[in-house]
């Protein structure tokens, strides 16, 4: 803890403020990356959204108390940077978010980045059909294995809720996959 | 047909790539947008604009206020003057309705009427012809 409050002076003062924030790029562009590409779906979109959330963090870091951690403060950005995203882009084409996000999927097949087969695509119609909040988990808990205490931090719920909607969502998933 | 079951399954991955050397090239253009951000953080001729637009919305607001207001009020005006020559020249309103009509509050403000024109009810008294007569009632 004592090492990111010596980290977080580095990034505010202007003589080591280039260095640190190489540091932060490249320790959490992966994590980030796959946290909003698993929100987003396609890479173009994953890449405009993970450069937006470390200009607003670089806006931002004068801001940052040091309430949360670095960590979940920046999973916060890229979430809803992602999200706002997503919102805005169903908007520009007249359809809710889910429509969008099935359409995404549908064209996952014929995406350079995507290597996937049936299955993954199924599983992807799943997640897609849950709540908001529930994909979310899911994704993070299943996808990028992050802690229940971790995803409690950058969500702001209770572990224990955490729990409950990932265990409803992966009935929820089992069911679909079963009867698609 | 079997019930899917995912902890019966082998961990499925997203099957999400990247192109090659993505993340090798990414601080470059992050750090280049913060830069191209920092260098016109304030570019002087879009805030001359955003003021130019401010002070003319500013203007035109002023401007119209004495319009919105006359507009209130001859739009009011012109009821009132329409209602009072409606029920003048036009109405089937005889005498007896607009009595029928009228509330003890009416009647009131009447007498005051009559009580504070004592001075012409004198002067009508003392050069009518009948005045003798009035009195001697």
């Amino acid at each position: 803890m004592t090492d990111e409050k010596e980290f977080i002076l580095q990034l505010l003062n202007p003589k080591t403020q280039d260095l640190a924030f190489q540091k932060l790029l490249s320790d959490y562009q992966k994590p980030l990356y796959s946290h909003i590409r698993n929100i987003v779906l396609n890479h173009d979109d994953a890449d405009d959204v993970l450069q937006n959330t470390f200009v607003k963090v670089f806006q931002y870091l004068k801001n940052f108390k040091g309430e949360s951690k670095l960590f979940s403060w920046m999973y916060r950005i890229a979430t809803n940077e992602a999200l706002t995203f997503l919102n805005q882009k169903a908007k520009l084409s007249g359809i809710t978010s889910q429509d969008l996000q099935n359409k995404t999927i549908d064209n996952l097949k014929a995406d350079a980045y995507f290597d996937g087969n049936e299955i993954q695509i199924k599983l992807q119609k799943a997640i897609v059909s849950l709540p908001e909040k529930q994909q979310l988990v899911f994704k993070m808990k299943y996808f990028e294995e992050l802690k229940y205490e971790e995803i409690s931090e950058i969500l702001g719920t209770s572990v224990g809720a955490l729990k409950a909607s990932y265990h409803h969502a992966v009935k929820k998933i089992e069911i679909y996959i079963t009867t698609n | 047909m079997k019930t899917f079951k995912l902890e019966n399954e082998p961990k499925i991955a997203t099957g999400f790539k990247t192109p090659e050397d993505y993340f090798d090239n990414f601080s470059a253009k992050v750090l280049q947008q913060i830069n191209e951000k920092e260098v016109k953080v304030i570019p002087l001729y879009k805030r001359k604009k955003v003021l130019t637009m401010a002070a003319a919305a500013a203007v035109f607001i002023g401007l119209m206020i004495p319009v919105v207001n006359n507009y209130n009020a001859t739009s009011k005006d012109l009821d009132e003057a329409t209602l009072e020559n409606y029920l003048a020249y036009q109405s089937n309103l005889n005498q007896y309705d607009l009595i029928q009509n009228l509330d003890t509050n009416d009647i009131q403000k009447l007498n005051k009427n009559v009580a504070i024109e004592d001075e012409t009810l004198e002067d009508i008294l003392s050069s009518s012809p009948n005045i003798e007569h009035l009195i001697s009632e």
